[in-house]
């Protein structure tokens, strides 16, 4: 039975904290809901509630990894970016220092919770903050992968996680990669978009069309060797959002230097969030797979665009 | 090293040349926070000169936070005072590439322990140092009064007495004035921070009041803070612009503000009357 992604990463914290003494975990009173009890079950004398309050929270983790320790702080991404967006911002993003911050329950399907717990635009707010490295798992593999790269790495870094526990996606994990045959056109996805894209990329197969998916776990920086390396053949990418598309993954693309064409499908900037099922939300946002399906089917009919596989992409 | 090491008049006589230099360097930036530098001076002085040990381990030595950052020249001064910054024109702060930031920039400037400036944040951040470090290194974060109103400092509070973190100590610079204040609310609280011990008791912390320009009594409290078995709050009750004649008459004028060179002048001739008086 699979398990939320922020109790993946809570377990293999725990595990890495047996031969790293360097790991702490905090927590802002949400840990039997982002995972960050996996930890504290196995290291109570390294974990620190801060209670309800996130602020409070993030600078004391930027307090400890000023003094070599490697703290990961972890909420709902909501609370996390935004209630404590300036601690980020001076604490963690100006001191460049190992902070990594864990958000749980971020895009739009936030369930019953509704729009006060939903982060639509984490990913605009956190990549626009300097030195910031932001990792969006699809699957507990990729949340290994992860907690291993940041571990490895010294700077700080966000994890965004889904609300609900997430199926396997195929492939090996890495930092960016395709699912499937890389193609001209192609969907690009992260976190549980992706999900969503390798559904609609079945259903395409259905129909005779053979469409890559292009998936990055680790959403930022994006170099101009990544957009070579990876996208340099694509001509056309849907850039599917569990998140706004304004300041999204499309505008992140742009920004790194695609030069093809981008379509970003996601969440309504019109949209403030409410409670409901995942279907219910992204029936309602045209996001489920057979919207995503529906929309690229569109493209090729319209396009006339060629619907065999196009591999060309070369990666690294 | 500790209080016996130095009479108040040695220190005294420290504190007229850090604040001269300070004076010197925010003319020559062109302006910047004289009244809350000013009434900082000697608390940072004694730290450095009392508790601090330059030369300790990065695993054990103590660590001191300007969270009234806007203070930060006042930093600069002590620590090129006591040698712990080397090779530093503090007439460079707040110029580009000049290696003092206006603000406390840890990755800037050597001895700067945790970047500040947006306030409230420090004493959260001494937290995470204490947790961090253990017992072994006491952590000093200096706040403002004014300072007290940012929520964060509570949350902060809260938490560090939850856990009986004894090893942070926390001094208020109880200046007694802030940028603003309530002056357009005149039937108002004027003081930015009321009942200070019995708030920060009543979050778990043990308290002391003592005069913050009296190095004997600054000193004295910093080793009762080293002592407690609880996070510690010391109040240092200060005056804005101290030294300063003009600046003790005018600290909203003095908050922050650019000096004529007669200004200027007027005001290194007050500092050198007042260390006569004293």
């Amino acid at each position: 039975m699979q398990q939320k992604l922020g109790h993946e990463c809570g377990q293999y914290l725990a595990e890495a904290a047996l031969t790293n003494s360097s790991i702490w975990v905090l927590d802002g009173d949400l840990a039997d809901s982002d995972g960050a009890e996996e930890f504290a079950k196995l290291h109570p004398a390294r974990f620190i509630s801060s209670g309800i309050a996130e602020q409070a929270m993030v600078s004391i983790a930027a307090g400890m990894a000023s003094c070599g320790c490697r703290p990961w702080a972890f909420s709902f991404a909501s609370f996390l970016c935004y209630r404590a967006y300036d601690q980020i911002r001076v604490g963690v993003s100006q001191t460049k220092l190992p902070v990594t911050l864990v958000g749980a329950y971020a895009g739009g399907c936030g369930g019953r919770n509704g729009k006060t717990h939903l982060a639509l635009n984490d990913l605009s707010i956190m990549t626009t903050l300097p030195n910031i490295h932001v990792w969006a798992p699809a699957d507990r593999d990729d949340v290994r992968f992860a907690v291993e790269s940041i571990l490895d790495e010294s700077a700080p870094a966000y994890m965004r996680l889904p609300r609900l526990p997430q199926q396997i996606v195929p492939g090996e994990p890495g930092r960016i990669r395709w699912i499937g045959a890389p193609s001209e056109i192609a969907i690009v996805a992260y976190g549980a978009s992706t999900h969503w894209a390798v559904d609609a990329q079945a259903l395409l197969r259905s129909k005779g069309i053979d469409i890559g998916i292009l998936h990055f776990l680790k959403v930022w920086p994006i170099s101009s060797a990544d957009v070579k390396n990876f996208l340099g053949d694509v001509k056309y990418a849907f850039v599917v959002e569990d998140h706004y598309t304004i300041g999204g993954l499309v505008d992140l693309l742009r920004h790194a230097g695609f030069k093809g064409q981008l379509e970003g499908i996601g969440w309504l900037s019109t949209w403030g969030g409410q409670s409901g099922s995942d279907a219910d939300l992204t029936a309602f946002a045209k996001l489920r797979p057979s919207d995503l399906a529906s929309r690229i089917l569109s493209f090729y009919q319209q396009t006339g665009a060629d619907q065999r596989p196009t591999v060309c992409v070369s990666q690294t | 090293m500790g209080v016996n090491m130095y009479r108040n008049n040695d220190l005294l006589k420290e504190a007229h040349a850090v604040r001269s230099a300070i004076i010197d360097a925010l003319f020559k930036a062109g302006g910047g926070h004289y009244g809350g530098a000013m009434s900082v001076t000697d608390i940072l002085l004694a730290l450095y000169r009392g508790i601090i040990v330059p030369a300790q381990s990065a695993a054990s030595r103590d660590r001191v936070i300007l969270s009234k950052g806007h203070a930060a020249i006042a930093l600069y001064a002590v620590l090129k005072h006591v040698g712990i910054l080397h090779n530093i024109d503090l007439g460079r702060y707040g110029t580009f590439n000049g290696g003092l930031e206006g603000h406390p920039d840890m990755t800037v400037t050597a001895g700067v322990d945790f970047s500040t400036g947006s306030l409230g944040q420090g004493v959260a951040a001494g937290l995470g140092m204490a947790f961090a470090c253990g017992p072994q290194s006491h952590i000093w974060v200096i706040v403002g009064d004014g300072e007290c109103q940012e929520g964060q400092i509570w949350e902060a509070a809260l938490i560090a007495s939850r856990y009986s973190v004894s090893n942070l100590h926390v001094i208020i610079d109880n200046n007694g004035a802030q940028e603003v204040g309530w002056s357009y609310s005149p039937v108002v609280e004027q003081r930015p921070l009321v009942d200070i011990e019995a708030k920060w008791q009543s979050f778990g912390w043990v308290t002391a009041t003592v005069d913050g320009h009296d190095y004997a009594a600054l000193l004295e409290s910093y080793h009762w803070a080293q002592s407690s078995r609880s996070p510690s709050l010391i109040v240092a009750k200060t005056t804005k612009g101290k030294g300063l004649l003009s600046a003790e008459r005018d600290p909203a004028k003095f908050h922050c503000v650019t000096l004529t060179a007669e200004e200027h002048q007027m005001l290194m001739g007050e500092l050198n009357a007042a260390e006569i008086r004293a």
